[in-house]
């Protein structure tokens, strides 16, 4: 039961690498056993913070939430879409072309992606109200935006919603209106005004998301417009802001109230946070690329030199094979 | 080959190019003999660091559980039902003990450099199943029809947008990403799982730096 | 510098911690702290009721 003498702990190694696992000596586990008090543990745990804390689950915002609580902005809205001057509207890929969407580095994938989710943020506004029927101002106002050309359209929704303007705020003077229709100066605005204005009613009866989800077709199941209209409003954000949800805020690691979140997400939200991706206009597409790049690191680190030797150098296994070592220094000397 | 009267042995070898034969001697190379479920571990498994793994895989068995009562109920169930949200909760708490256990485990394998001894895929579809995770979580708050879905779907459309996903992968629709959440993605989670469980039982847990088995342990 | 880190509490938004860039819930900072707490517990607390020092002398073939 002799052993010759080892000088260093190398040996039994072949060409550096580890040697069988298989071939040590070994030691009573039960696995299932563990796997059972890992179950009980884990049902526990989750079943005593359920009770405990619950989870969250605040409301949807819906169109008539909005209109009650922000009319103005919903009014507002409504013009943008008519003007094409909202997010969705200037957007690009994969909803229109009114945008060519941002970029990573030299490619332009939001673009070559192409228009898959076709979405008319004008039709958003327009669709809704063309079927509503007994209100003679409003009919002869959607015939009026029909009839007229692409750019007295444009130009008339443009106006209005400049002259509508918006609340100072930020530190930034109140312009046109202070964002309030009611006081908007006298102008030319064509039909735009009783289009906008309609969208409101009709938000108000509870009915809009619905017409634009199921859209003639029954069922739906697709919220894309319902969603885009809302967010090219400002209330859903100022909604989520006052949460702390929004993209500077940190907000894709949090949730709402004092509910845990989503801690994992920590790194790809850190970037948004500092520069050059908190000013950057395709910030989107460049942290996506940094942290698929980072992911990808991540999954090779076996091949990475250097990366790879951290653990080594970094004597935290001392700790974990504390026994082994012990004895194999112990055998060896 | 004769189908004779007699037993067929399960040795039986004699005719390779037989489909099933071939699949199951794959099936039994897999694993060593007896390593599938063996009641023995090499004397260095003496850690608290190596129960994180097995939290994970218990938590994720919790958490799909709660997922497929939750599915029992429906989409809407857990806004109107007391017990409903109960199992919500349930299925929220497990998803955060199996990322804080994951997590834990990834950082116990990185500082043991588990990938050593031809152990890559084991690192590698680890953290395939660290981004499965992710994703599968992400569609998850996606399909939770309230203000948390409004306002991640309206976020997330623009990153995955950026880069041309967002045409193929719609979060505003709530009916395609709630079946990537409870079909797509833990069939694929569940795979990787079960194909990373298999490498660790096929090369064994990885051995101490510089361990030597032929320095015989002292009683 | 703990006079450089701000508590900030609103009903909407829950309790956040913020310190320069960074801010974080207090929910978030606890399931972190205890993380790193369990590593390094795994690390440190002694593993079996001695079988461990018991080793087998069985080898597999």
């Amino acid at each position: 039961m002799t052993t010759t003498p080892q000088t260093t702990p190398q040996a039994g190694t072949k060409n550096g690498t580890s040697t069988d696992s298989h071939d040590f000596p070994t030691r009573h586990y039960d696995l299932v056993k563990e796997f059972v008090i890992a179950l009980v543990v884990i049902l526990v745990l989750s079943g005593a913070l359920a009770a405990a804390f619950s989870s969250p689950d605040e409301k949807s915002v819906t169109m008539s939430s909005w209109a009650k609580a922000d009319p103005n902005g919903l009014i507002t809205t409504a013009a943008g879409e008519l003007a094409g001057t909202t997010t969705s509207a200037t957007y690009g890929p994969p909803y229109n072309t009114n945008g060519d969407g941002q970029k990573l580095g030299p490619l332009s994938l939001q673009k070559w992606a192409g228009v898959r989710l076709p979405v008319d943020s004008a039709a958003l506004v327009l669709g809704p109200l063309s079927g509503v029927s007994g209100d003679s101002s409003l009919t002869s106002a959607l015939s009026a935006w029909k009839a007229a050309t692409p750019e007295q359209q444009t130009k008339w929704a443009t106006d209005y919603v400049d002259a509508i303007g918006a609340a100072a705020a930020d530190g930034e003077k109140a312009t046109g209106a202070g964002g309030d229709p009611a006081k908007v100066a006298t102008g030319e605005y064509g039909p735009v005004p009783v289009i906008s204005a309609s969208l409101l009613t009709l938000a108000q009866t509870g009915g809009l998301e619905g017409i634009l989800t199921s859209s003639g077709n029954f069922y739906g199941g697709d919220q894309t417009q319902s969603l885009l209209l809302l967010a090219d409003g400002a209330f859903l954000e100022d909604q989520a802001r006052a949460r702390n949800l929004g993209g500077d805020q940190w907000g894709m690691m949090n949730e709402t109230g004092n509910y845990p979140g989503q801690p994992w997400m920590w790194l790809y939200t850190f970037w948004y946070q500092v520069a050059p991706f908190a000013t950057s206009d395709n910030a989107d597409a460049q942290v996506w690329g940094l942290m698929m790049l980072l992911t990808l690191l991540l999954m090779f680190v076996p091949f990475i030199p250097g990366l790879r030797s951290i653990p080594r150098l970094v004597p935290i296994h001392r700790l974990i094979w504390r026994d082994y070592y012990r004895r194999a220094d112990r055998r060896s000397t | 080959m004769t189908a004779g009267a007699g037993a067929l042995s399960p040795d039986d070898t004699t005719d390779p190019g037989n489909w099933t034969s071939r699949l199951r001697r794959k099936l039994e190379g897999l694993v060593p003999p007896g390593q599938a479920l063996p009641d023995r571990q090499p004397v260095y498994v003496a850690s608290w660091i190596y129960v994180f793994g097995v939290l994970t895989l218990a938590a994720l068995v919790v958490v799909i559980v709660s997922g497929c009562i939750l599915a029992l109920g429906g989409v809407a169930w857990w806004h109107v039902s007391s017990l409903g949200l109960y199992i919500n909760s349930v299925h929220l708490w497990s998803v955060e003990l199996f990322f804080g256990f994951m997590v834990i485990h990834l950082w116990g394998k990185f500082w043991m450099a588990a990938w050593r001894g031809k152990r890559a895929m084991t690192w590698i579809t680890g953290v395939v199943l660290f981004g499965a995770s992710i994703g599968t979580a992400f569609t998850g708050y996606l399909s939770q029809s309230n203000f948390a879905s409004q306002w991640i779907s309206g976020q997330a459309k623009d990153g995955l947008n950026s880069v041309g996903i967002g045409a193929w992968f719609n979060v505003l629709n709530p009916g395609q990403m709630l079946l990537w959440h409870v079909v797509l993605l833990p069939l694929a989670v569940g795979a990787i799982t079960a194909l990373h469980v298999i490498l660790v039982r096929r090369h064994g847990v990885v051995p101490p730096f510089d361990a030597d088995p032929s320095i015989e342990q002292e009683a | 510098m703990m006079s450089a880190l701000s508590i900030v509490t609103e009903d909407a938004a829950g309790r956040y911690v913020q310190w320069g860039v960074v801010q974080i819930s207090v929910t978030n900072l606890v399931i972190i702290g205890t993380m790193i707490l369990l590593f390094v517990l795994a690390l440190v607390v002694p593993f079996g009721s001695g079988r461990g020092s018991r080793a087998d002398r069985e080898r597999r073939k």
